[in-house]
């Protein structure tokens, strides 16, 4: 069995992590890279180019280079992301069946799972060659506020890459989590995660061996991104100001001022006013560029970041509202992604929380190495088992500087994780720690529940099996009631109306400047004249049915790494990952009379849980019944996200009302629905089948995927 | 961690257990106890401290672990702890959320006074109690269920049986029966 990492698979970059001695540490690529460019480009030649290589080819291929797909991943085609996407991205997309999304790349129809499949067939390769080790198991995160269908395609993606994929992690829990790895007492804290497309805001305690989620929001459509558009409008404005010159209409001048507007952005989070030349953007008279920059202070910046961080303060208010906390009680605030380096972005976020925020997180790779933490949590120990040497040699290479000529084979790039002030994590300690007293304003632990506490307990042993006690809500509904599916229903985003008209090309933006900006450290330097080759260790046994991406036979299997780095894990220590009982984000219902909202399951409910309801049938010899499912928090069900329906057939024909059936929802660990359902009083299993829009549930159809995965190479 | 006989054994017993039994706290536990118990709890079953186990046994454990959650988000709002609290006087074991119980719902039994006391001598005069109950001599009742707290003195439940008799008698004599209907 090989190896379990944890993948950060973020809209514009993918980073992935390993445990190593009993510590997260994140990997490199053989240029000593972490973020992997979340772009997938179809070369001519018929490869698949992934990560820089491939945000390369954008300029000079855009209709064949995708990226983004975080963005539309798990929705509907009508829904306001995608319909957004439609007009700003250079790759063509279209409408699939079951109203899903497609795209379209040099002449072939790609679902998105398939495309982020490629890009964590790269992150796989990159952790392959990294260790010297097969990878075929990982934790893949996503934004705490995914739905089901988009945490469906990520896990099919990961799937289709070959992965097993042990859980789906919400991004900030991923961050607590590896925070904790660190952390020593029991704390209340907030996870503030604002990506390039996302925010999340999650409130967890965490205690020696548990790490609760407490409550979790979020807007799956608000971003550093946003405010590159919101930049990018301004300087679109200065052009019409000063030149006459509207650069938007032209999409090669609105991805040059997106691009411009990131570069500005992350300039003045270190200084108080910055300017930048643009003089590529307007032709004067004989069609030469004129010269032209664009400055622009911190305190404006601030002023057009200001509404869009009110929504994140407002989310974390409900949230914090939502388990009664007043936003002080919160001992310890996470800032995590790339946009929480916007000093204003800081500055906020403690004025709420009336606290200072640790520094002590790397925002772009704490995620995946808490992802790293669970996949290990989430591994048999007799795999984890290997034998205890070799603990003092790698102590020794890391202390040691990278061997000067690595020998030819997998570079292992175990790059020592650097924190946002640069300062190294410190060592983890593996044993458990001396518990400490609760922090002053905590109530004190509560007294064990021994032998006088148990006492107390109501004794029913002897008490008869009380009836089903399911006092269950029966719902009628009529399969000829069913109405055609409407639009889903989507975050939208509020903008200032100048931000709206401004390019939207911020992805790729912020992946081109992320290496400029902040570079990789800490990677030793690619061994000279040695074309990495990702060694691939004889397939397990469950590898065999999964297409094997590697065109090196097992026989051309390079020689080990040098044991000095590459020596096996040691034993490791008693587990110390703690438990986390994360939760569900958002509400699970469905539509009853008169178009309200049933929920089922609510938000912030630890999973895996489930909720059993009996339906029954309306019409005499009615052998199916269909029930609409949505997500959401709207008491009125067309305001909630459409789900897709339940059908329940191949009931026993009988008068109305006879036929009762049962049906347990369930919101798995990765938060994904299941659903089953049985005939009350006969015990009788029925079929009972979600028809989710836009998903890709068929097995024919998984296999297309996997074929088309095999038709190429990822490089 | 627990063995799969073992796990099975506790999801049977799940089915007749009330929230307060199924994350072993006394009814009148704090928020602070409830939550330290689920957490006990969700390291006894949930399912990923089952990842060296096989399927089937992480799958029971997932089972009861779901029955927990359900529990503990009952227990922890102090609105729905309330609701559960006065069904659970009718034998309501499990939570049903807002609306009153349909006409075709499945008719509950009550526990009776001496399935409730815990201590031999309590659970004698809970007897008498549960038989004058029975023959609609409510303070009749009321006595031989003082005297079986006095011997239960922490019996909280049973104190809570008593209010519930209060109530009742209060409400005017009716023909009680040992399966009390549950009250719309």
């Amino acid at each position: 069995m090989g190896v379990a990492v944890g993948i950060d698979l973020g809209t514009t970059n993918t980073v992935v992590a390993v445990m190593r001695d009993g510590k997260p540490v994140t990997l490199a690529d053989e240029a000593g890279r972490k973020l992997i460019p979340s772009f997938v480009a179809f070369h001519p030649a018929g490869k698949v180019l992934v990560g820089e290589s491939a945000k390369d080819r954008r300029v000079v291929d855009p209709s064949n280079t995708i990226y983004s797909v975080k963005r539309l991943i798990g929705r509907t085609y009508a829904s306001d992301e995608v319909q957004r996407s439609l007009k700003t991205m250079p790759f063509e997309i279209v409408e699939g069946d079951k109203q899903g999304v497609r795209v379209v790349a040099r002449g072939e129809v790609y679902t998105l799972p398939e495309i982020s499949a490629f890009v964590l067939r790269r992150a796989k390769a990159v952790a392959e060659a990294a260790l010297g080790e097969v990878v075929d198991r990982a934790v893949i995160t996503v934004p705490a506020n995914f739905n089901d269908p988009q945490r469906a395609a990520t896990k099919l993606a990961g799937k289709l890459a070959g992965l097993e994929v042990l859980r789906i992690l919400n991004e900030p829990t991923a961050a607590a989590l590896a925070y904790g790895q660190t952390a020593g007492k029991p704390e209340r804290i907030a996870v503030y995660d604002l990506g390039g497309g996302t925010f999340d805001i999650t409130l967890l305690d965490l205690s020696g061996e548990v790490f609760e989620v407490l409550a979790t929001g979020g807007d799956t459509s608000l971003g550093g991104d946003d405010v590159d558009q919101a930049i990018a409008a301004e300087m679109a404005n200065f052009f019409l100001k000063n030149f006459r010159f509207d650069p938007r209409p032209d999409p090669t001048a609105r991805a040059l001022l997106r691009a411009r507007a990131e570069k500005l952005k992350h300039a003045l989070s270190d200084r108080e006013e910055a300017s930048i030349d643009m003089n590529d953007v307007v032709r004067g008279n004989g069609g030469a560029f004129v010269p032209a920059s664009f400055s622009m202070t911190r305190k404006a910046l601030e002023v057009l970041t200001n509404p869009l961080i009110d929504r994140t303060i407002d989310t974390c208010r409900f949230s914090i509202e939502t388990i009664g906390l007043e936003p002080n009680e919160v001992e310890r605030i996470l800032l995590v992604g790339g946009a929480t380096r916007m000093p204003v972005v800081a500055r906020r976020v403690e004025e709420y929380f009336q606290r200072p925020a640790d520094g002590k997180v790397n925002p772009d790779e704490v995620v995946a190495q808490g992802a790293a933490v669970q996949a290990a949590a989430l591994t048999k120990t007799q795999a984890k088992a290997t034998p205890d040497k070799g603990a003092a040699a790698r102590e020794k290479a890391k202390a040691a500087p990278p061997p000067a000529a690595p020998p030819p084979a997998a570079k292992p790039v175990l790059a020592p994780t650097l924190s946002r002030d640069e300062a190294p994590y410190e060592p983890t300690p593996a044993a458990p720690r001396a518990p400490l007293p609760p922090p002053p304003g905590r109530p004190p632990p509560p007294p064990p529940r021994g032998a006088t506490a148990l006492g107390k307990i109501p004794l029913v042993k002897q008490a008869a099996p009380a009836a089903p006690v399911e006092t269950l809500e029966e719902l009628d509904l009529a399969i000829e009631s069913v109405e055609p599916v409407g639009p889903s229903f989507d975050f939208d985003l509020e903008l200032p109306p100048a931000a709206r008209g401004g390019a939207a090309r911020a992805p790729q933006a912020a992946a081109e400047q992320r290496q400029v900006i902040r570079p990789v450290r800490g990677a030793p330097p690619p061994a000279a004249g040695s074309e990495p080759r990702l060694p691939q260790a004889p397939p397990a046994a469950d590898y065999a049915t999964l297409p094997s991406f590697d065109a090196a036979p097992p026989a051309a299997l390079p020689p080990p790494a040098p044991a000095a780095v590459h020596a096996p894990p040691p034993e490791p220590p008693p587990r110390a990952a703690p438990l986390l009982i994360d939760v569900t984000p958002i509400s699970l219902g469905v539509e009853v009379a008169g178009g309200f909202c049933d929920f089922l399951i609510r938000a912030n409910t630890p999973v895996p849980c489930d909720r059993t309801r009996v339906f029954r049938t309306a019409s005499d010899n009615q052998t199916a019944v269909r029930v609409r499912v949505v997500q959401g928090e709207s008491q009125r069900f067309s305001e909630n996200t459409y789900l897709g329906d339940l059908e329940l057939s191949g009931l026993r024909a009988a008068p109305r009302g006879e036929v009762q059936v049962a049906v347990t929802f369930e919101i798995d660990a990765d938060g994904i629905l299941n659903v089953r359902a049985k005939e009350e009083g006969t015990g009788r299993e029925t079929v009972a089948r979600m028809n989710l829009l836009g998903a890709q549930t068929d097995t024919e159809e998984v296999a297309a995927m996997m074929a088309r995965q095999r038709k190429h190479e990822v490089a | 961690m627990a063995s799969l006989a073992a796990l099975k054994n506790r999801l049977e017993q799940i089915e007749e257990q009330s929230y307060y039994e199924i994350l072993r706290v006394p009814s009148g536990a704090s928020v602070e106890d409830i939550k330290a118990a689920f957490h006990d709890f969700a390291l006894d079953v949930h399912p990923d401290r089952y990842v060296d186990a096989d399927p089937g046994t992480a799958g029971v454990a997932a089972e009861i672990f779901k029955r927990g959650v359900e529990s503990y988000k009952v227990l922890s709002n102090r609105k729905t702890r309330a609701a559960y609290d006065e069904g659970l006087l009718d034998g309501r074991l499990r939570y049903v959320e807002g609306r009153p119980a349909p006409a075709a719902a499945p008719v509950v039994r009550t526990m009776t006074l001496e399935e409730i006391a815990m201590r031999p001598r309590a659970k004698q005069h809970a007897l008498k109690a549960d038989r004058f109950i029975a023959a609609g001599r409510l303070d009749d009742a009321r006595i031989a269920l003082v005297n079986a707290i006095q011997e239960d003195f922490d019996n909280d439940d049973l104190k809570e049986r008593l209010n519930k008799l209060y109530r009742d008698m209060s409400a005017g004599p009716i023909a009680l029966d040992l399966d009390y209907r549950p009250r719309r």
